[in-house]
């Protein structure tokens, strides 16, 4: 059926899901498959990248750049737009965001120059943040990315700080990787 | 599926070619190490027509009692997948790895004096790999931002030494630990490749067991390590460049074997070679043992066989202490104790001794 095929296509979907999504929606009503229809529509006609951090929005410039209650001395740089979703779950932060738009990795082809590094500068000059963090993955690449864009923009005089390592919550020290352990250690803070 | 409850002690594996001899010793493998000593290819592991593989066993160890292992490679359309589980919980690799060591011995090692570094590497990698977990995160670390810094030089992106210095930096914080590590090891190795040595002949001069950085270094401490590999990689940083190749670093590096001070790999004799070999595979056994609560699994597929008696019952006293060994044969060698004898045909066992 051509809907499994469709469904099948999309990242962590399997042929298995695709078949139990398609069965779900011949159960729901026409109007549930048009509104879904309709809005998979929009996010191709008209969500775009937004001029200013380079996130997804249906209005540009993003909300995010535009509401005044955000703190726009803090910028969060992150990988992709959708590591701003996971950081915006948290209502932990409240600052202005950069999407870089990827992670160093020459083996893919990807250099500073593919990513919106340029702009980042850019903004550090025109916006003067006080607070650059760099929320980059805790992988080779993201860890290079982060080292690369701190050793750029720690000499304009902003403080350039890294999300800390940690511990998951819940976890147990004793299944705690030793990497991760070490790291917590290092990150250690006074209660 | 097949199962197979083996005792203590040598249990020999005997059955014509192609009977599913050293395919069992790989599934043991696998539960040890995750990885086979066949190949490198994932895919290969799964039967031609399927496409899962999966091997499960318990394991008794000392200190954590019975624990349950499993490993599942299936192939999918993105590539092949690769699961791990440690007492029913899915665990990454790096967690799975040393859970029950095991030291291997396959035809493949009988080059190991005459063969090409990668072999001696590997033989350092799949020891302390499984000896020490930090290891084989940095190896994993290492060798990832080698692979950035290669393409990097190569000109896959624009050249920037900003991020040739950044990748250096996770080079050296990661390969003096290896180069630490490997040091140590090898020491311990020679230690003990040549009092097997000793023990088997008299006369036959000294062997010696050296590791050969790529980066030199004075004394085996982390600050010294560190300050030759950074002082080395600034010296030879424009060669890399013009290169365009990562020349400096442990994955350069090399194990020297040598008796009566000379390369066993250009002068030594045949016979020479492969004592050595024997010597250092033993010893290898007895390193592992002593750096461990437990006594690894020794799995030797065939390579027994290709040996006369006399050596084979050598290097068997020479590995000293073991608790448990399997053993692929074609045919039973004489006068080899065996604590039970299975018979391998068309993939299904049967113990007949
Ligand atoms: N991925 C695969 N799918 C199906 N069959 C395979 C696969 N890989 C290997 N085989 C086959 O499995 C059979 C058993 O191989 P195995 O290496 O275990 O034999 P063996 O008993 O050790 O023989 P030998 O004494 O020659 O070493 C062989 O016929 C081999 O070709
Ligand atoms: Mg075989
Ligand atoms: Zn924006």
């Amino acid at each position: 059926m051509a809907l499994i095929n469709e469904f099948s296509k999309l990242p962590t979907v399997g042929p298995k899901t695709a078949a139990r999504l398609v069965f779900y929606l011949l159960n729901r009503p026409r109007n549930e498959a048009q509104a879904l229809a309709e809005a998979i529509l929009a996010v191709k006609d008209r969500v775009r990248l937004c001029s200013i951090c380079f996130s997804i929005t249906e209005e540009d410039p993003c909300p995010f750049c535009t509401d005044q209650r955000r703190d726009a001395t803090l910028l969060c740089v992150v990988a992709e737009a959708k590591d701003i979703f996971a950081l915006e779950r948290t209502s932990a932060y409240k600052g202005r965001y950069h999407v870089i738009g990827g992670l160093i990795s020459p083996m893919d082809g990807i250099g500073p120059a593919q990513l919106r590094v340029k702009e980042l500068i850019e903004r550090v000059g025109s916006e003067s943040p006080q607070e650059i963090i760099l929320a980059t993955n805790p992988n080779a690449e993201g860890e290079a990315t982060a080292l690369y864009l701190s050793r750029l923009i720690t000499p304009l005089g902003v403080s350039v700080t890294r999300l800390a390592y940690g511990l998951p919550i819940g976890g147990d020290l004793d299944y705690a990787d030793e990497v991760t352990l070490a790291k917590a250690i290092e990150g250690r803070r006074a209660l | 599926m097949l199962d197979f409850r083996p005792q203590a002690g040598l249990n020999v594996l005997v059955g014509q070619n192609a009977q599913g001899k050293s395919n069992l010793l790989e599934a043991i493998c696998l539960l040890g190490t995750g990885k086979s000593f066949r190949t490198n290819r994932e895919s290969d592991l799964i039967k031609s027509g399927l496409d899962v593989a999966s091997a499960s066993g318990e394991a008794t160890l000392r200190a954590a009692g019975t624990i349950r292992l499993s490993c599942t490679i299936s192939s999918t359309p993105r590539g092949t997948r690769k699961i791990y589980t440690l007492n029913g919980e899915p665990v990454k690799y790096a967690k799975f790895l040393g859970s029950a060591k095991v030291v291997t011995f396959v035809p493949a090692d009988l080059q190991l004096v005459t063969g090409p570094p990668s072999l001696r590497r590997h033989l350092l990698n799949m020891a302390l790999s499984q000896d020490q977990p930090l290891y084989y995160r940095n190896l994993a670390r290492y060798q990832k931002v080698l692979v950035q810094k290669a393409a990097l030089l190569r000109g896959a992106v624009a050249p920037d030494p900003d991020l040739v210095n950044i990748y250096n930096q996770t080079l050296v914080e990661t390969g003096a630990a290896i180069m630490l590590a490997r040091a140590h090891f090898v020491s311990a190795l020679g230690r003990e490749a040549r009092r097997v040595q000793d023990q088997w002949i008299s006369d036959g001069g000294a062997l010696q067991v050296q590791y050969d950085a790529n980066v030199p270094f004075e004394v085996a401490t982390q600050d010294a390590v560190t300050a030759a590999f950074e002082a080395r990689l600034r010296e030879r940083a424009e060669a890399e460049s013009a290169r365009k190749a990562c020349l400096v670093g442990p994955h350069r590096d090399d194990v020297m074997l040598l008796l009566a001070g000379a390369s066993l790999a250009a002068f030594g004799s045949q016979g020479q070679q492969r004592t050595a070999v024997l010597a250092v595979k033993a010893g290898e056994y007895t390193v592992m043992h002593d750096r461990s609560a437990e006594a690894p699994l020794l799995l030797l597929d065939d390579v027994l066989s290709e040996l006369d008696p006399s050596r084979a019952r050598a290097f068997m006293n020479g590995i000293g202490h073991y608790e448990q060994a399997f053993l692929t044969t074609t045919v039973m060698p004489p006068d080899l104790r065996s604590s039970a004898l299975y018979e391998v045909s068309a993939a299904q066992l049967k113990r007949v001794a």
